[in-house]
């Protein structure tokens, strides 16, 4: 007798889990609004370790909840709201139905909507949480608020998201949050800094969308919901972090005259076109307390123990930097052409200080005209312009992306109107050591560094190509190396040896051998390495063997990459030359 | 007067009077009591009621009369129904009656607004204010100029049964109700008054008086309500956030955070403990069946005696097998020869123990490396461990019908790629990309459409008329 034999179904595993239907059934709910109510209250399916175990035996695939996560859900208001909810629908049919026109207006007034504050603050106590989760947020936001009036979703929440995310742009260039910029095939990346948390976002192209079949809308507009809800808040608190007034207003005393625009009647509506000239991103937000150009605060420095004064300078530096950064276009006075996309580049102008215009036709909160003399750059995508000014740089919009990456503003040259770009290089893409660099990637470095390249582009390429070619070199004889040295150590050695015999007979002043330290260091380091090796286990050696090959492929497939990058090179080189001989 | 007709009659009540038995006060010999005297008799009149007493009522009547006949007159002064009589003469009991009609006609406003056709009549009182209980109004026309004749008017003039009922008969007089002049929530009323007055001065108008606007009716504090609203506001939501997280700075020098370390640590080692305390218990533990009963101790006991009897009867052939035994002599060699050998034996096991000991402490050395060994492995194993199910975590599971199948990865060939932003084809559907993302991620089961399926097989006919008209 082995005892009082347990129940199966009270059994831990099976207690723990709740399979979708009888947790449905539980909370009274149909199964669309069961979905809305775990995605808003952050209740995800759960996959149990012992299907068979929690299914009463059973495989077949179902989905599980815990247990747990459905009895919190039973405390929620909102879940009263879902079945008002369907009351008042089925009221509202049954209004219909018997056409009383009275009652119908009657019910519709009375309509139950649901608030999510409550959810919001649940789920993010403290306002970092949130930061931390703005970056899904602020993706769906910026994608549903390109979205078409096309019936797919309410257009109010169309309207929310475009204001939300006009708002989040206004912070971010308010604050000169931004970071990086990555012009992608399916929409623009951003990257920000937001009171030290990296921020990503997508932004898609405008215009692009076919909707897709396979998607659910209603699971996304409740995402979307609660986001909203969240970014909100979450703008809120920001704008009232930098003493913005929060509904955002312009600030009236520096763009007064765009306020009063005579031809506001012509772009949008009385009532949209406050709204409008906000998300024109054109000018600056007002204050709380409207206050003189804030100085740049001097940061404080708190010794931290542990810490040295090297780290505290390297620190400094990297501060210093990211002031530069934040300042690259100030001063700088650009224009959009119509054919750009407008929105983009004004956010990304704005947030390094840039002034920014556009035609008046184009946009309502244009500030100046084409004809301004003061422009210093005009962004055009076409390949040429028929009327240029000769006091301003045509560029192609690459250029204000790639300056951007690279922390500096990158020479205009390579960028001019109909001049074949060079590509644009992802900067969310670190290289670590050892990982194959592009040489447009090296160049960029080299200019961060402050080394002027003034060169023809063949000579470029060539001094490119030979680094390229001596780094692999050394890469390869890295191993060499060491041999040769110990070989040229024992010449010495044996050479010494000889002008000692010879030189036996005479004392000479002896001279001070220099030793190299570092040296006899790396070697002393080397041969220590190289017995440690031999001493191995068959076990760790097993081991070591297959780091070493790992190393090594991932050498080998630098040296593929920057071989492939030669041939190709090399053979746009030869098409050029042939080009150039038939011309 | 009554006082003076008493003095006549009573020697006792009249000043300087001295009693014989000074404990009685002389005041107290004459009963303060007035006589009970029936009035209908001519007699009695002529004996017990002085003519003055009769002169200075009427005397008194009419002055009241005057004095009333012009606040009738008045077109600002309330007579009083005469259904609220009860409640008038509670007042006027307390207040004398002319207070009590300018006074009514401040309290109670109201009540005369539902006044019908009531008598307007002069007002007649009694000697005093204690007394005094009754109000009524005359006739406006008559009352006023009439002189109120005693005998002519008294039954217009005799007070109600009900008043009389409701008369204070008690001497003591009724407390000042000092809450008369009140209205009840006065207080806040002015302040509500003094409130809509400033506003009224800014130039806000009270809720109630506004014209109902579309923003207050139900329908538009709904939609407001709503969180997809494109005009909703936001407030400072995590406001009263409790700073749970204290500055790291604080902590050090507080000394707070390395504690807290230490706390932990101290923690780990006491779990260690006592999970070997426990290993150990649970090794020196032992079946409670096996736990002895008086039977078990009984049986314990009992138990070689019984097999004793039992095997009585191989008694012989075990002796006889033991006997044979000991028969076998052994020899003194022989037992000097064991003894050298056990000795010998002694000796052997001693030293190799000996040697041992010696060895394992040579040992001790290469224990300690394997030892540490194996604590590295089991923590790297740990380590690797732990990695594993947080990489786990992040797959995508197995959450109902469908496994999550992951997107196609959108690139665009060298040939495709255009040379600018303007030409540039956005490729792949980033809201698709969200969708499979959220899917990734494990937040959504990932789901198949509802297909559309057709129970009946459509069939396809061409019509005739339609087939004759092409």
């Amino acid at each position: 007798m082995g005892g009082v034999q347990k129940k199966k179904v009270c059994s831990n595993s099976a207690t723990n889990y709740i399979t979708r239907n009888r947790a449905r059934k539980k909370l009274q709910l149909s199964l669309a609004d069961f979905r809305r109510l775990c995605i808003l209250k952050g209740i995800y399916p759960h996959e149990p370790k012992h299907k068979k175990k929690v299914n009463r035996g059973s495989t077949a695939p179902r989905t599980f909840y815990l247990m747990k996560d459905i009895r919190f859900l039973l405390h929620e208001p909102i879940v009263g709201k879902f079945r008002e909810y369907k009351i008042f629908v089925r009221k509202l049919r049954k209004a219909y139905g018997k056409s009383e026109w009275s009652g119908v207006t009657r019910l519709k007034d009375n309509k139950p909507v649901y608030k999510l504050d409550h959810i919001i603050k649940e789920r993010y106590p403290t306002f970092i949480d949130a930061l931390r989760d703005v970056d899904d947020a602020l993706s769906m936001g910026f994608l549903f608020s390109t979205f078409a009036r096309t019936g797919k979703c309410h257009v109010q929440t169309i309207q929310l998201c475009r204001r939300l995310t006009v708002e989040w742009m206004n912070y971010v260039i308010t604050s000169r949050a931004l970071k990086k910029v990555f012009l992608s095939i399916k929409g623009i990346y951003y990257q920000a800094e937001v009171l030290g948390q990296t921020i990503t976002w997508l932004v898609p192209y405008q215009f692009s969308h076919d909707h897709p079949t396979d998607v659910d809308y209603r699971v996304m507009a409740t995402f979307t919901e609660m986001y909203t809800t969240l970014m909100g808040f979450i703008n809120f608190r920001l704008y009232s972090s930098l003493n913005l007034v929060y509904p955002p207003k312009l600030d009236s005393k520096a763009s007064g005259a765009l306020l009063k625009g005579e031809d506001d009647g012509d772009y949008a509506l009385d009532s949209e076109s406050y709204m409008e000239k906000l998300s024109a991103l054109s000018s600056c937000l007002a204050r709380v307390v409207s206050s003189v150009e804030e100085d740049e605060a001097q940061m404080d420095h708190f010794p931290v123990e542990g810490e040295d004064v090297e780290q505290m300078e390297a620190r400094e530096k990297e501060h210093k930097e990211q002031e530069a950064q934040r300042r690259l276009f100030e001063g700088l006075k650009f224009f959009v052409n119509r054919e750009v996309p407008r929105e983009s580049l004004a956010f990304v102008l704005r947030c390094f200080g840039a002034q920014v215009s556009w035609d008046k036709s184009l946009c309502i909160g244009a500030a100046y005209d084409v004809t301004d003399e003061t422009i210093t750059h005009h962004i055009a995508d076409r390949p040429n312009m028929e009327k240029q000014y000769i006091n301003r740089y045509y560029i192609q919009p690459q250029w204000v992306y790639d300056s951007i990456n690279s922390k500096i503003c990158l020479p205009v040259e390579d960028y001019f109107l109909g001049v074949t770009l060079p590509p644009h290089l992802s900067p969310f893409v670190e290289e670590k050591e050892g990982d194959y660099v592009p040489p447009e990637k090296l160049r960029i470095m080299a200019l961060q560094r402050g080394e002027a390249i003034v060169q023809d582009e063949d000579e470029e390429d060539d001094e490119d190509d030979d680094d390229e070619d001596e780094e692999e070199e050394e890469e390869e004889e890295e191993e060499e190396e060491e041999e040769k040295e110990d070989e040229q150590n024992l010449k010495k050695m044996e050479t010494q040896r000889s002008q000692g015999k010879s030189l036996s007979v005479k004392v000479t002043p002896g001279k001070v051998k220099k030793e190299d330290r570092g040296r006899l260091e790396q070697e002393e380091k080397a041969e220590e390495k190289r017995l440690a090796i031999m001493m191995m286990k068959k076990k760790e050696k097993y081991l070591y063997d297959k780091i070493m090959f790992g190393k090594k492929r991932k050498v080998r497939e630098a040296n593929k990459l920057t071989a492939k990058r030669k041939a190709h090179d090399d053979a746009s080189k030869t098409d050029k030359k042939k080009k150039a001989k038939k011309q | 007067m009554a006082p003076n007709r008493r003095v006549k009659r009573v020697a006792a009540s009249q000043p300087g009077f001295m009693t014989l038995n000074t404990s009685i006060k002389p005041e107290n010999l004459v009963s303060n009591r007035r006589k009970r005297i029936n009035k209908n008799k001519k007699k009695n009149w002529n004996k017990h009621i002085d003519v003055n007493d009769v002169e200075d009522f009427l005397e008194d009547v009419r002055l009241q009369e005057r004095t009333t006949g012009v606040a009738s007159t008045t077109p600002n002064t309330r007579a009083i129904m005469s259904n609220t009589r009860a409640i008038m003469s509670y007042t006027r009991a307390t207040i004398s009656t002319t207070r009590a009609i300018t006074l009514c006609s401040l309290c109670w406003p109201l009540l005369d607004s539902t006044r019908n056709n009531q008598q307007r009549r002069g007002l007649i009182s009694d000697k005093s204010d204690e007394s005094l209980f009754f109000l009524d109004a005359g006739d406006k026309k008559a009352g006023t100029q009439t002189v109120v004749e005693p005998t002519g008017r008294r039954k217009a003039s005799r007070p109600l049964k009900v008043d009389l009922i409701l008369k204070n008969n008690s001497l003591v007089p009724v407390p000042k109700d000092i809450l008369a002049y009140q209205l009840p929530n006065a207080k806040k009323l002015r302040n509500v008054a003094k409130k809509a007055e400033q506003l009224a001065a800014i130039g806000k108008v009270p809720k109630k008086h506004r014209p109902p606007t579309k923003v207050d009716g139900p329908t538009k504090t709904t939609a407001a309500d709503a969180p997809n609203n494109p005009t909703r506001d936001f407030y400072d939501i995590w406001g009263q956030e409790t700073k749970e997280t204290r500055d790291p700075w604080y902590l050090r020098q507080t000394g707070k955070a390395p504690v807290k370390a230490l706390l932990l640590k101290a923690h780990e080692v006491e779990v260690k403990k006592e999970k070997e305390e426990n290993k150990i218990i649970k090794q020196l533990a032992y079946d409670k069946d096996d736990r002895a009963t008086e039977e078990s101790v009984f049986q314990e006991q009992v138990e070689g005696l019984e097999e004793e009897d039992y095997d009585a009867n191989d008694f012989n052939s075990a002796c006889t097998l033991g006997i044979l035994n000991l028969v076998e002599k052994k020899t003194e060699k022989q037992r000097k020869k064991e003894r050298v050998q056990k000795i010998k034996e002694q000796r052997r096991l001693a030293s190799r123990y000996k040697t041992g000991q010696q060895q394992q402490l040579f040992q001790l050395r290469s224990i300690k490396v394997s030892l540490r060994q194996r604590e590295q492995r089991t923590k790297e194993r740990q380590t690797q461990r732990r990695a594993n199910q947080e990489a786990e975590k992040y797959r995508p599971r197995r959450l109902g019908k469908l496994k999550f199948t992951a997107q196609d990865l959108e690139v665009q060939l060298t040939n495709e790629l255009t040379g600018s932003l303007r030409t540039l084809k956005p490729e792949g559907s980033v809201l698709k990309d969200r969708f499979k993302s959220l899917q990734k991620r494990n937040l959504i089961e990932p789901r198949e459409r509802a297909k559309f399926k057709r129970r009946l097989k459509i069939k396809y006919v061409e019509k005739r008329s339609f087939r004759e008209i092409t």
